[in-house]
């Protein structure tokens, strides 16, 4: 078991109700293997820094996980078939406690 | 001729060395801070306009922490939180 985080980009013609279904449907995955959903925050529409596929804009969603490799390829699977989902990032979580120390500095500001 | 020559040559090296400039300390090992990929308006500070790293001896980031930085500015530049280009600047 090992914790992991992953942010994907959805298409931005969705409206929030699917974007919220889509967050569900991923958790799934990762419950339906034995893995366990740490946190998913929406981080709503953004703009994104380069246009992909003429996209200009998507809806970020963040969500960390726990669990094993399997549900690392599957997720990549079904981000990669997925037409919504326009850029995804899996990655091995970094700091054990990353919540508390990247969001300290930033809301003192 | 050759003696000569290596002279101007060794007076240039000394005039490179005489323009370093104090070392700046690492701000990363100073106040440990946390570098994310997620946190795009810090990393922002950390590429040129052009969307380009700057370089350690412009930051003054040590050797260490310069690695986590381009990490997580290349993971950033992959969910298009930062620019690999940015093109029109001004």
């Amino acid at each position: 078991m090992r914790a992991y985080e992953c942010i994907y980009i959805l298409n931005p013609s969705l409206d929030e109700q699917a974007v919220k279904e889509k967050a569900v449907k991923y958790g799934e995955i990762v419950t339906a293997r034995q893995g366990q959903v740490t946190s998913v925050d929406q981080w709503g529409k953004r703009r994104l820094a380069y246009p992909i596929n003429k996209v200009f804009e998507g809806y970020y969603t963040f969500m960390r996980f726990t669990g094993d490799v399997e549900i690392l390829k599957e997720l990549g699977r079904v981000f990669r078939f997925d037409e919504a989902v326009v850029r995804h990032l899996i990655c091995v979580e970094e700091r054990p406690k990353p919540v508390e120390a990247a969001k300290s500095p930033a809301e003192g500001k | 001729m050759n003696d000569k020559r290596n002279d101007r040559k060794n007076d240039k090296k000394k005039k490179k060395e005489k323009r370093l400039l104090p070392t700046k300390p690492c701000r990363f090992c100073m106040d440990d801070l946390p570098i994310d990929y997620k946190d795009q308006s810090f990393l922002s500070r950390f590429i040129t306009e052009r969307g380009k790293m700057t370089p350690r001896r412009i930051t003054g980031t040590c050797a260490w922490h310069q690695r986590f930085l381009a990490r997580a500015i290349k993971r950033a530049r992959a969910i298009a939180l930062l620019p690999y280009v940015r093109e029109y600047f001004r």
